[in-house]
């Protein structure tokens, strides 16, 4: 399943600059892509569009050939997950369980489908001590680990994560770029925003860079 | 007309608010409110182009105009259904008061807006207000937008977690908006910790005075304006 955009442009609505201009990019599922480019290129921006929280000034963006102008947020977000800058800005439940059984019940899941992934997850990111730990008095690190899992236990086809590397030290970092090539291998398309030359280097399969709201080569499809 | 003391705008802005508030004659209060948009037009404050933001809130002002007219039992009847007064006189009245007061405090509260943030800190230092109070006072309303902004990206990842908001129940939907408090309370609690060391290691209140660089002098026209503006509250009011 494909996620496209198809000359994409947006002007935020009290700006008079347009902040992202003819935009092309195929992302694809079993791929890690990552978006770099300077502060205020409209890397975050880009992702903001890409899960409909912000809708395009001009062209679109497909999602398995479909338009997700026409899907609501919920839906958008059971097939592609995001994870903020900042993750604490994501969590609203009071223990790290029922912050990943959250979006299991809203998919209508049985009581034992939905206890199965919660152990699946909380042991593939190391969380399975945390259990019943209230989210918010977690490490920075530790939010980002839930938050991936919270979001990928609802199986979307694609994980977008804006700057996942602020705060983390080197061996946070290498833990989560190795979280994000297992993801890779389970068949998730991952998308992740950064200015990390190091980590971009080391665990993205394709680096999409913008300079001034435009794609630096001119195509998103490039290898 | 930037350059009118901030004390100025204040001392406008309370006249203003305070004549909204004790009017209850919607005549009166659409006068209040033409002068308060030639007070705007004078002061050049960029006002017409935060009008959208007044729109925002025109379904509610509708709401309270609706609830007030229907309500309003007193009056001589305009409106009557199968012998039920609807709409009265009063009613109407009480309704668009309601609107027009509304309409005129924010609208005086743009009488602000052509002045920096820091300059209304140094007038209410000034007017004998401790700087802590002046501080805290001009740090909140700073802090607005960022916990507007953290509010919508809390509300985003609810949905995006597979909530329909727009599909669930009354109840369901009070007890979502009462989660989505805890982050937002833990972002505020958390920045303000931060704030309040980042204040400490610059020496805030390490001493009992504190040096200013510049100071806020009034201009005869501020005299003039202040003076007028109380005395014709007062005049209006008695």
């Amino acid at each position: 399943m494909l996620l496209e955009t198809q000359d994409l442009a947006y002007t935020y609505p009290a700006g008079k600059q347009e902040i992202l201009h003819e935009i092309n990019i195929r992302f694809r599922p079993g791929e890690i892509a990552a978006i770099t480019g300077d502060n205020g290129c409209g890397k975050t921006t880009l992702t903001k569009l890409l899960v409909g929280i912000l809708r395009p000034g001009t062209g679109r963006i497909c999602l398995g050939g479909n338009d997700i102008a026409a899907m609501s947020l919920a839906e958008i977000g059971r097939q592609i997950a995001y994870v903020f800058q900042n993750p604490a800005q994501q969590i609203f439940c009071t223990s790290v369980e029922q912050e990943i059984g959250y979006g299991l019940k809203n998919l209508g899941l049985g009581r034992n489908e939905i206890e199965q992934r919660i152990s699946h997850y909380l042991d593939y990111f190391e969380l399975s001590e945390y259990r019943q730990t209230f989210p918010l008095s977690l490490s920075q690190g530790e939010k980002q680990r839930l938050m991936l899992a919270a979001v990928l236990a609802m199986h979307p086809r694609y994980v977008i994560l804006d700057e996942p590397t602020t705060g983390l030290d080197i061996y946070r970092r290498k833990l989560l770029g190795d979280y994000l090539l297992r993801i890779k291998k389970d068949g998730y398309g991952v998308i992740f925003v950064s200015h990390q030359v190091k980590f971009i280097k080391a665990y993205a399969d394709r680096v999409i860079r913008i300079e001034d709201g435009r794609l630096s080569d001119g195509r998103g499809d490039c290898g | 007309m930037r350059e009118l003391d901030p004390r100025s705008k204040l001392l406008m802005v309370i006249c203003i608010s305070t004549l909204a508030i004790v009017y209850q004659d919607p005549w009166k209060l659409l006068l209040l409110l033409l002068c308060t948009i030639l007070m705007l037009a004078w002061l050049d404050s960029g006002w017409l182009s935060r009008m959208h933001a007044l729109a925002k809130i025109l379904p509610l002002l509708a709401l309270l105009f609706l609830l007030q007219c229907l309500f309003t039992r007193q009056g001589v009847p305009l409106l009557s259904i199968h012998g039920i007064n609807v709409l009265t006189d009063q009613g109407l009245a009480m309704g668009l008061g309601v609107m027009l007061r509304i309409i005129i405090i924010i609208m005086s509260a743009m009488i602000l807006l052509s002045s920096s943030e820091r300059d209304f800190l140094l007038a209410l230092v000034q007017w004998r207000i401790p700087y802590e109070i002046a501080f805290m006072v001009m740090v909140g309303l700073h802090f607005l937008p960022i916990l507007r902004e953290e509010a919508l990206n809390v509300y985003y990842a609810v949905q995006m977690r597979g909530t329909e908001l727009q599909k669930i129940s009354a109840r369901l939907k009070i007890k979502l908006y009462t989660r989505m408090l805890l982050p937002i309370i833990s972002g505020a609690i958390y920045r303000a910790e931060q704030m309040a060391i980042a204040m400490d290691a610059r020496a805030f209140r390490a001493y009992p005075q504190r040096s200013y660089m510049r100071r806020l002098k009034l201009k005869k026209r501020d005299y003039f304006l202040q003076i007028t503006m109380v005395l014709l509250s007062v005049i209006l009011l008695i």
